[in-house]
């Protein structure tokens, strides 16, 4: 069994997520597209600083992706000349842990999936990926996230996994075998139907399926 | 559950040829001449595939067509791994504006399976230069936990303005040919590959023995050029792998002849090796660098050259860089090779490390 040592979603009008880094930091963070903004708001409330060090997977998935820059890119194109450079690198997904890792030494490992349908998700990869890799010791705790840049909103939310928890852990994961009726899809919806099963006190374990790869089954219990 | 991961069947198409076999024939006869794409006012050597179409989604359903008649038939619940840096941004730009993206990023990945005739579950990555063994450690993580019994794992790279005028305004490109290591290399030449790599719990001749990506935040375009990371990476792998330094026969490099990046490899290698320096090669002054796709293509190529015990030389060496102090491979070779080490760095501080192994 593996540890949620913390689940939380953020929410941030586009217009303050600059700040939001501000007030995480202390300091701006410069020429940090959107994406990598939310990626080091969420990583550093999800990691309390003792725990930074050690050795730390990120991954994280995205409907959105970098969209708007992509837009950006594409307009600039169409204009017969070159992009500047950092309007090229605001489109690449993965300059976000290379920003990130100064501030979470630890972080070995980073791992981007975007979507490719609005209406599902990749939570029960992004889970069964961790479940085995802190089973195996290759990292000592895993960040799960989905991040969204949207014209109205940009959202994170983070799952916070380890093989040794914190002193409270919110609940055990494991990969499973069962697949109870009441099962929940992978969905972009799952982190607030997690967040509603843990906020509750029954004993029924939360279980998470794939629609279409069935051993990519998790289940959520209490400890 | 932890059983091995094997790699069976293997697709590959890029500028050298449409086949691995093909294109191992054509490494091994030296070729490795590259086209020219223009950008505005300049022109950059460019390593496209060929074909007529210029819809540039026909043009994709075709070579993706010729991926999947190579792979043969697969199971239509098999599990794809896509990995890209692109996807189809080429396909926007010839839309032209108003630029109407769909809402998910990865939507291409749909049509690529379509195109393969797969409908199981599907997932894409977009890790840069390393997408393409990142997509193969989820897949081979997954087999070997017994969650699936096998996948596609296929790199894409299409040609598309944007990639190429991005790294062209960071002055990455060469304006003349790619020179991996050599005292005179000065940047990248990008080019095209579709690719893909049949994983299974079922034997093949060629097992992966370890795997490990890695992360060096130096900078957003390059690693620290110490090599550190990139070596600590190469260690986790050849640690899983439960092999020495002393067991890798041969190393397939990242070495794409950026003068800062090919410095770090080869600190890299000489913390991993010290004088014990296996035989190196890259592909890329051949190849071109197909970034997303760049990993399985590669490796697609390598184990098409091992199969035949034909080791092409690197093209686009000429003379050794004092810096540097290492040189790749300059003559063929009919060495027999059972384990290699294939390395892969990429943008944003990606570093990904391989070893395949042949089967006892």
């Amino acid at each position: 069994m593996i540890f949620l040592d913390a689940a939380f979603s953020q929410h941030f009008a586009p217009a303050d997520l600059a700040g939001a880094v501000r007030d995480a930091l202390g300091k701006p963070l410069r020429r940090a597209a959107p994406l990598t903004q939310l990626a080091v708001t969420g990583a550093l409330h999800a990691i309390p600083p003792q725990r930074r060090a050690l050795p730390t997977a990120l991954l994280w998935q995205s409907t959105s992706g970098p969209r708007r820059e992509t837009l950006h890119l594409l307009g600039e194109m169409c204009g017969g000349g070159e992009p500047m450079p950092y309007d090229f690198l605001a489109t690449q997904p993965a300059i976000a842990a290379a920003q990130l890792q100064p501030l979470l030494p630890g972080l070995d490992c980073a791992m981007h999936l975007p979507l490719d349908d609005e209406k599902r998700a990749g939570w029960s990869l992004l889970l069964a990926l961790a479940c085995r890799w802190l089973a195996a010791g290759r990292y000592a705790q895993v960040l799960c996230a989905s991040l969204d840049c949207w014209d109205e909103a940009a959202t994170g939310d983070w799952l916070s996994l380890s093989a040794r928890p914190l002193e409270n852990p919110l609940a055990g994961l494991q990969l499973s075998d069962m697949q109870p009726p009441d099962a929940l899809p992978d969905t972009p919806d799952f982190p607030a139907r997690l967040a509603g099963w843990l906020a509750g006190d029954g004993p029924a374990p939360l279980v998470l399926v794939s629609p279409r790869a069935a051993r990519l089954t998790l289940e959520f219990s209490r400890l | 559950m932890n059983r091995p991961v094997y790699i069976g069947r293997r697709a590959l198409l890029c500028a050298r040829g449409d086949s691995p076999a093909a294109v191992a024939a054509a490494l091994w006869a030296g070729q490795c001449s590259a086209g020219r794409r223009r950008l505005g006012a300049r022109q950059f050597p460019y390593f496209a595939l060929t074909g007529a179409e210029t819809d540039w989604l026909r043009r994709a359903e075709g070579f993706v067509g010729q991926i999947a008649g190579q792979l043969g038939p697969l199971p239509a619940q098999t599990p794809l791994f896509v990995a890209s840096s692109s996807f189809q941004i080429g396909h926007f730009e010839q839309l032209g504006p108003p630029f109407d993206l769909p809402p998910a990023s990865a939507s291409f990945t749909p049509l690529i399976a379509q195109w393969l005739g797969l409908d199981g579950p599907r997932y894409s990555f977009s890790n840069a230069c390393i997408a393409g063994f990142s997509a193969i450690d989820a897949a081979r993580t997954l087999i070997a936990g017994g969650l699936i019994d096998d996948a596609v794992v296929l790199g894409c790279e299409l040609a598309n303005a944007s990639t190429l005028a991005g790294f062209a305004s960071m002055e990455l490109l060469s304006a003349e040919a790619a020179r991996p290591f050599d005292a005179g290399r000065d940047g990248l030449v990008l080019g095209e590959a579709l690719a893909a790599v049949h994983l299974s719990a079922e034997p093949a001749d060629w097992r992966i023995a370890g795997l490990r990506t890695g992360l060096d935040g130096h900078s957003t375009t390059g690693p620290d050029p110490d090599g550190g990371r990139i070596a600590a990476v190469a260690v986790d792998c050849l640690n899983e792998a439960k092999m020495q330094a002393a067991d890798i026969e041969l190393v397939k490099l990242q070495a794409a002849g950026s003068p800062g990046t090919d410095l770090a490899e080869a600190n890299a290698l000489r913390r991993v090796f010290g004088q014990a320096m296996p035989p190196l090669l890259s592909f890329k002054a051949a190849l071109g660098h197909t970034l997303g796709a760049s990993g399985i293509a590669e490796l697609a190529a390598l184990l098409a050259c091992l199969d035949a015990d034909r080791l092409p030389a690197t093209a686009g060496f000429a003379r050794v860089d004092p810096e540097i102090a290492l040189a790749p491979m300059v003559a063929p070779s009919t060495a027999h090779v059972e384990r290699a080490l294939l390395n892969l760095i990429g943008f944003g501080g990606g570093l990904a490390s391989l070893i395949v192994a042949r089967r006892p």
